[in-house]
């Protein structure tokens, strides 16, 4: 390891997460990668059988549930995953917890991944996808629909806002790629930074617009929803579920890559991220048991049938979740800690997806239950994600790092790939590589 | 350095003010009431108790609206079981176990005053006739979304699940008809009369001509839909609860006006986002020149360039 710190400036903890970089040393294209990838060309083709023979040969979707996992599951659920820019960045940005920062390239990533996948699937969902191009007329819109502001506003915040901040790690590669593209490249970074400010505001506004929206879906339902579900502050619950499970998701991630990839993991920005996470959902078990309460509904959660024990699965996987979380802040257990944002995620989940679909009754005759095909094209699609982020976090600098991780990352591509100038790997970069301070140990 | 609690509530006072005021003031009340009546609202009075359920409604409906008869029951007779994508139309039959009064309903689309599937439908497929009240679906706006099929509180529209070009299937009332100076095709063919069109005053008048000279017949002597759900304009008269029938006690609000009341307010003319924006480009424009000087001071100390 090299040592390029001077001893003013050297932190305290080994592992402190200081920059973000690529995963280096592990090809893109392994066996993994290949099985993935299978799974996305068979959701591709099925997709297009799809398009030729309509949804219902493919999908268990019938006149009860007109809607299926594609909807309930790959958008409702999976873009609440996805939500990591929307609150962890309104974590860092608006509530300036700095250590947060180091987290908000791996949330960009992974709500960028969710949404794109999540609108594509949306785009195969659709029964007339052709008339999507009415979104360009403003008029035409229905103000006061939940699906339009949904669709609406989901696809501007993938397409522009979340799209816009996803593109700094993207110029870092170009600048660091070749030093001719280097002027262009700042020129670019400086128009993007004066953009940032309205951009970043627009991509918290949108997914708060959206994501509580998702909830405004299902109260048009009314009574077909169950009562420990219906409630007027769905839209609420939603965005709380969606907040703790994004914080889960991002900070689950990252530790899981640290873990896979032998990254240091930087223990004070884990903590604050789980010390808010597990107030999150204090906060939102405290909001939904209030509404349930107030409403009159706790009864029927000691029913027994299928919707209490979904009612039940759903609180104990979201409260165990948040205690281990809290525990984990005493007991400075990593095991703990993951093991709090699977459950409290995995919760959150079932509480997402719940109201559309395992707590939907249109008549009680009425049976849902996917077909094969859709399956299959429901988890093409969210291999599709997986595999951008394979992709993207070992081509570009999104995984957060100790610093001595750069300069082993450097001196690994120095070695490997000698024909390339790596300029600006190292201390005072450009064309002058300070030899003396970055050669070393290996 | 995190937010400090005095900026923080400042920034609240300087958004939220506003926004309150926004909101209360520039909103107008939504009530069911304040929703405009069609001008010249037309509907069907379909009275259970009369209905001898002969289904030739169920036929006249399909050829009235030039859709192939629906023989996939048993391949020979036009026998659909609900409503379905070729089936804009159904009798259907409530018979209990105990042997107690039984009915025959009909059912199609109710033409809410104030429906859920025009107020759900994101680029106005379905919408409601300002004069005539009929609630139409447009082919050229449908995104095939299936939303309706989950908001109609009566469970009316049905999507085409097979075919790569699905359409959306509802009662239209028969509007190519009534452009003609024709009834709907329903109520052509009915042998007792027990579905009659006309314009939703008159059959108002009528329905309670007839509970007035039958007291007793008619459950609870009410007409569903003169103000559930808002009011509809298909009518409902029966001898067992209509609850049985398959029409829900909504209340006199519509859902709608119910369930989105807040949904309406919060975006009324956009006024509390545009405010909540305007607050959160200020704080965010704060946070990023710190975050910015801290990332160059950085970057003077490790010679490593700055990752904003």
């Amino acid at each position: 390891m090299s040592e390029t710190l001077t001893p003013t400036t050297r932190p305290k903890d080994e592992n402190a997460w200081e920059r973000n970089v690529p995963v280096y040393g592990f090809p893109v294209v392994n066996g993994f990668f290949l099985g993935l990838s299978f799974l996305v060309l068979i959701a591709f083709i099925l997709t297009a059988y799809r398009e030729l023979a309509g949804l219902g040969p493919v999908s268990g979707m019938n006149d009860a549930f007109g809607w299926g996992i594609w909807k309930t599951f790959n958008v409702m659920v999976l873009t609440a995953l996805g939500s990591g820019a929307f609150a962890v960045g309104i974590a860092a940005w608006v509530f300036r917890r700095k250590r947060l920062h180091s987290l908000m390239r791996m949330a960009l990533l992974t709500s960028f991944l969710a949404y794109a996948c999540g609108l594509l699937l949306l785009g195969v969902d659709a029964g007339r996808p052709w008339n999507f191009y009415w979104i360009v007329f403003p008029w035409k819109w229905n103000m006061h629909s939940p699906l339009a502001e949904v669709a609406i506003c989901m696809s501007i915040y993938a397409m522009i806002p979340l799209a816009i901040e996803n593109i700094p790690p993207v110029l870092e590669r170009l600048w660091y790629f070749d030093s001719r593209l280097r002027p262009g490249v700042e020129k670019m970074e400086k128009r993007l930074h004066s953009a940032f400010p309205y951009v970043i505001a627009a991509a918290y506004l949108l997914p708060g617009m959206h994501q509580s929206s998702l909830g405004a879906l299902m109260l048009l339902a009314g009574e077909r929803v169950h009562p420990l579900w219906q409630t007027p502050w769905l839209p609420l619950l939603y965005l709380g579920a969606a907040t703790f499970m994004s914080f889960g998701c991002v900070a689950g991630t990252t530790m899981l890559c640290c873990l896979v990839w032998k990254r240091g993991m930087d223990m004070e920005v884990l903590d604050e991220a789980a010390r808010i996470t597990a107030w999150l959902i204090f906060g939102w078990l405290g909001l939904r048991f209030a509404d349930i309460i107030f409403r009159g509904a706790l009864l029927t959660a000691f029913h027994l049938d299928r919707f209490a024990d979904v009612f039940w699965l759903e609180t104990l996987l979201v409260s165990g979740g948040g205690w281990l979380l809290y525990r984990s802040l005493r007991t400075h257990e990593k095991q703990q800690m993951f093991l709090g944002y699977i459950l409290s995620s995995l919760g959150g989940m079932i509480y997402r997806f719940s109201p559309t679909t395992l707590a939907f009754r249109p008549n009680p005759q009425a049976l849902y239950f996917p077909a094969t095909i859709e399956v299959l094209v429901s988890a093409g699609f969210i291999c599709l994600g997986i595999v951008g982020f394979l992709l993207a976090v070992k081509r570009l600098a999104i995984l957060p790092a100790p610093l001595h991780e750069w300069h082993s990352m450097a001196h690994y591509f120095r070695f490997r790939r000698p024909y390339i100038r790596w300029t600006g790997y190292f201390k005072f970069g450009y064309f002058g590589e300070d030899e003396s301070e970055t050669a070393s140990s290996d | 350095m995190a937010i400090t609690r005095r900026e923080l509530i400042t920034n609240i006072v300087k958004a939220g003010v506003p926004a309150a005021a926004a909101v209360t003031f520039g909103a107008p009340v939504l009530k069911a009431e304040t929703i405009p009546t069609p001008s010249a609202a037309v509907g069907l009075l379909y009275d259970a108790s009369i209905c001898i359920g002969c289904k030739a409604c169920v036929s006249a409906c399909a050829e009235a609206n030039d859709t192939p008869p629906d023989t996939r029951g048993d391949a020979l007779h036009q026998a659909p079981t609900d409503l379905n994508d070729l089936t804009r139309n159904v009798i259907k039959l409530y018979k209990p176990a105990d042997g107690s009064q039984f009915s025959f309903v009909k059912r199609q689309c109710m033409h809410c005053l104030d429906p859920a599937c025009a107020a759900g439908c994101p680029f106005q497929a379905l919408s409601k006739d300002p004069q005539s009240g009929i609630v139409s679906w447009t082919a050229d706006k449908c995104i095939g979304c299936r939303y309706c099929t989950i908001t109609c509180p009566y469970h009316i529209p049905r999507f085409q699940w097979v075919g790569f070009n699905p359409r959306v299937t509802k009662c239209e009332l028969c509007s190519h008809r009534l452009e003609k100076g024709l009834k709907p095709g329903c109520t052509t063919v009915c042998p007792t009369g027990a579905v009659i069109y006309g314009p939703r005053p008159a059959l108002l008048l009528e329905a309670k001509r007839r509970i007035e000279e039958n007291p007793g017949r008619y459950f609870e002597d009410r007409i569903y839909g003169e103000t559930d759900n808002g009011g509809t304009q298909a009518l409902y008269l029966s001898k067992v609860p209509f609850e049985k029938l398959g029409l829900p006690e909504l209340g006199p609000e519509s859902v709608p006006a119910r369930t989105l009341r807040w949904q309406r307010r919060f975006y009324q003319y956009f006024a509390l986002p545009a405010v909540l924006y305007a607050g959160l480009v200020q704080v965010i424009r704060k946070s990023l020149d710190g975050h910015e000087r801290e990332a160059h001071q950085r970057e003077k100390e490790t010679g490593l360039r700055a990752q904003l």
